[in-house]
């Protein structure tokens, strides 16, 4: 064993060996261990589950004295004999962690759990890691003591491993799975995409709390995905869901909704997002006017530069969305555009016709190939969309093309799945 | 630069906002929903299966008729027990094995599926090789090109791209009940052999029994469709429509087995040429009594097959090697972001065309063994899938029903023992 302080034990090898009492007497054999999820960052053991004369019973933590490989040691000589019953956010180690898939906090990956590493720490036995290597697993196949002289391989300490626990029955819903507030919404998508349905709910459930995250994890999910997490629920509630995403993205969502179900739902957004939303589905989603967002500041180009800052600093939208600010004449015909970087340098009192460059723009039937090399032969971030008599019906910005142009395969992150 | 051949499919046209004409819609859905229950299936029709039922044609007429019913509800409710896990759990058959079971018997079938794909993915190449030498192509030209075909198809494109593609190579099965039709079968015949068995009490007809039950149900089916339903991304609200889809298609399957029992039946037998060797043997053998096309016909159904199972069984192996070692997957997937799973089916495609291609390779010899691995590894499959798919811990409310299940698990005791018979009857060199 290695000289590291405290000495670590594998849950496979502790899970079927023998319960003694105190005089070393065998009584039967180790089923399983309790943990207790949630409050702590390593999970005490709360007891063991053992078969004793052919029946199943509860060993509570207060009765067991050693953990150790392959033997369980009481502190009486008998046994208190209790029926197993699950208390809230208890789960059973092996039946309930040990070869199922783990969300690897540090790196945003699902893991296999191969192995379950227990130590005593503060004092009591507690989870200190998992090992998601080939080893880990190697070891478990073969027999005991051969076992014993396998090297442990990757390990991953508990505190950044987050189990799932939809499976468990009382234990639903009731862990908040706190580690994940460490992930950004697009890891969270990418896990969710990776992971089986069941678990993607459970991933949702634990971001649903804050509907700004989800809204955010949904705008990042492919749209299949989105589907799946939609399709259950109520048609307000997915208005509430769009209403919080950003009207293209939205848009994207309606057109995965199945076609009977759209204008319901259309129907109980608000008045401003449902004209927005609906102007948006009129195009062809594979055309600039499909792309396009419906959300940008554009002024009268008459405006000063403060007037101008002051629209931006009412505005909600989002900073990408703002990177470029738009001047229109009285007839509101576009006039030309200003980078806000440029914006603010501009001398003060300055009115917008004098800084004004003329901006590069696309008809709603622009396609896709179009808009992409007109960023990249002008280099922008932000394209205007406008109409026959050059008013302008929104923007397209470069992540709404950088999205779809990547090949299908770069999109998703690779490596979510697999060890370390 | 020209964006356009990696550009992403768009969907093209105005959106709708108003549902179309229900009845189109029914048509529209009942054809997309076609997938991993009509692939599953027809896969099980390989080059293997088509010797098997041409052999049981040519040896006893119609008198295994009657069996094919029996086999086909048996296909039924194993296969739809599959489907209906990988809807409910998003999880395919390994990976429930591994999370419920551990990881010895995990690791047990991971490799012997792995071993026995990979015997039936050489005998799949061999057939593709026969059927075109057929019409003169030399194997060393046929093999490799059909082989790049398949790899490209299911590591490049997309799941639905492929999936469509499946789809499309069960056509050339219905070729086998043309040439069926061609060799004139006396249907009153064929009528009265479904519906009154004849028995013989004889090892060969027993062998043969046995075999066919091996050959229509095997580990492979059961694990692509669950993995493939879970990749398609059905859920349970999917189960009545995967349901219809799985039934529907286990009985196309196995009228296009008793096709080529009918057809070989009606001519091989009937001429008293009770032998057949191979696929491509029967191929051969049916043109003096029903003609150059019923022969052309055999021919294009084998190639059909062959490439079917040629891309199907690399990559079950491809998903159950993923699933039990939780890596990355999934058709489509490039070399990089699912590294196993790639090098997992390259190796099988490539190594079972290379071998195929070798003049004079044992066939037959490597057949038997991987006869004995499937036949050992079936009631293991079986008995998980139905054990996994009656728990109501895993399964809820979509757990089998108290007939079907008794009825699942009589299958599953009778389909897994025939299978133990077979092992020990090819162990002992009878069959």
């Amino acid at each position: 064993m290695a000289s590291a302080a405290p000495a670590v034990l594998h849950l496979s090898l502790v899970v079927g060996g023998e319960l003694r009492d105190a005089a070393g007497e065998r009584l039967g054999r180790v089923d399983d261990l309790i943990v207790r999820l949630g409050d702590e960052d390593y999970p005490p053991v709360m007891g063991a589950v053992a078969s004793v004369a052919a029946r199943q019973v509860f060993v509570a933590a207060e009765q067991i004295v050693e953990l150790g490989p392959g033997q369980v040691t009481l502190e009486a000589d008998r046994l208190d004999l209790q029926h197993f019953r699950r208390r809230p956010q208890e789960v059973l180690l092996k039946k309930d962690v040990l070869d199922r898939q783990l969300i690897n906090v540090d790196g945003a990956r699902l893991v296999r759990a191969n192995e379950i590493e227990l130590a005593r720490l503060e004092g009591w036995y507690r989870v200190v890691g998992v090992d998601v290597s080939l080893r880990g697993l190697v070891r478990r196949v073969i027999p005991r003591a051969l076992a014993a002289r396998v090297e442990p391989g990757g390990f991953l300490d508990w505190a950044s491993v987050e189990p799932f626990t939809g499976h468990v029955p009382t234990v639903r819903l009731r862990v908040p799975h706190p580690k994940l507030a460490k992930l950004h919404p697009a890891q969270l998508a990418d896990l969710v995409e990776a992971a089986s349905h069941s678990e993607g709910e459970e991933i949702m459930a634990a971001v649903a709390a804050d509907p700004e995250r989800e809204a955010d994890v949904f705008e990042e999910l492919e749209d299949s995905h989105q589907l799946e997490f939609v399709e259950d629920r109520g048609d307000d509630e997915i208005a509430e869901l769009l209403g919080r995403m950003e009207t293209d993205d939205a848009a994207d969502l309606v057109l995965q909704l199945p076609e009977e179900r759209r204008e319901d739902v259309i129907a109980l957004l608000s008045t401003v997002q449902a004209r927005r939303l609906r102007t948006l589905l009129g195009y062809d989603p594979a055309t600039a006017g499909g792309l396009m967002s419906p959300e940008f500041v554009c002024v009268y180009a008459d405006a000063t530069r403060e007037e101008a800052i002051d629209r931006i600093e009412r505005s909600r939208l989002p900073a990408e969305a703002l990177s470029w600010i738009y001047g229109m004449n009285t007839h509101r015909r576009l006039r030309g555009g200003i980078a806000l970087a440029d914006l603010m340098r501009a001398p003060a009192g300055e009115r917008l016709w004098n800084i004004l460059r003329p901006a590069q723009t696309v008809r709603p039937d622009a396609d896709l190939e179009e808009v992409a090399r007109l960023m990249t032969d002008f280099d922008l971030t932000v394209v205007a969309v406008v109409d026959e008599e050059e008013r302008i019906l929104g923007i397209i910005t470069v992540d709404d093309v950088l999205e779809l142009v990547l090949p299908e395969g770069w999109r998703r992150r690779f490596g979510v799945l697999g060890g370390d | 630069m020209n964006l356009s051949p990696r550009m992403p499919r768009l969907p093209r046209g105005r959106p709708r906002l108003r549902p179309r004409n229900p009845l189109t819609l029914k048509l529209v859905a009942l054809l997309a929903f076609l997938g991993p229950g009509i692939v599953a299936a027809n896969a099980g029709n390989d080059a293997g299966g088509i010797a098997t039922y041409a052999s049981v044609g040519a040896k006893y007429g119609y008198d295994l008729l009657w069996m094919m019913v029996l086999i086909t509800v048996s296909l039924i409710v194993v296969q739809e027990m599959a489907a209906r896990m990988g809807a409910v759990t998003g999880k395919g058959l390994a990976e429930l094995i591994r999370e419920q079971y551990g990881p010895r018997w995990s690791l047990f079938s991971t490799f012997a599926v792995l071993f026995a794909n990979l015997g039936i993915c050489i005998s799949e190449f061999v057939g593709i090789g026969a059927a075109l030498s057929l019409a003169h192509v030399p194997v060393q030209i046929s093999v490799p090109i059909a082989a790049a075909v398949v790899w490209l198809l299911v590591v490049r494109g997309s799941y639905k791209v492929a999936e469509r593609i499946f789809v499309a190579m069960t056509i050339p099965f219905f070729a086998y009940p043309v040439a069926a039709i061609l060799a004139h079968p006396h249907w009153g015949h064929v009528g009265s052999a479904i519906v009154a068995p004849r028995i013989h009490l004889n090892g060969t007809y027993v062998v043969l029994f046995i075999a066919t039950v091996g050959t229509t149900i095997t580990p492979f089916m059961q694990l692509y469709l669950q993995s493939a339903v879970v990749e398609r991304g059905l859920g349970p609200e999917d189960i009545p429509a995967e349901r219809a889809e799985v039934a529907g298609s286990s009985l196309f399957a196995n009228l296009v087995a008793g096709f080529i029992i009918i057809a070989t039946g009606a001519t091989l037998f009937v001429h008293g040429h009770h032998t057949v060797h191979s696929a491509a043997d029967a191929a051969k053998a049916l043109a003096p009594f029903a003609g150059r096309y019923a022969e052309v016909l055999f021919a294009i159904g084998l190639l059909g097959a062959s490439l079917l199972a040629a891309a199907i069984l690399p990559v079950t192996a491809a998903y159950v090697i993923a699933e039990t070692f939780g890596l990355e997957k999934g058709i489509a997937r490039r070399p990089r972001e699912a590294p196993v799973f790639v090098t997992t089916l390259t190796a099988l495609v490539v190594i079972g065309a290379v071998v195929a291609m070798i003049p004079g390779v044992p066939v037959i010899k490597l057949l038997v063994l991987v006869q004995v691995v499937n036949g050992a590894l079936l009631p293991v499959t079986l008995f998980f899938v139905w054990r996994l798919a009656r728990s109501e811990e895993l399964m809820g409310e979509h757990r089998n029903g108290r007939v079907f299940d008794v009825v699942a698990g009589l299958t599953v005791v009778a389909t897994g023992a025939l299978s133990l018979v077979l092992v020990g009857l090819t162990l002992a060199g009878k069959a």
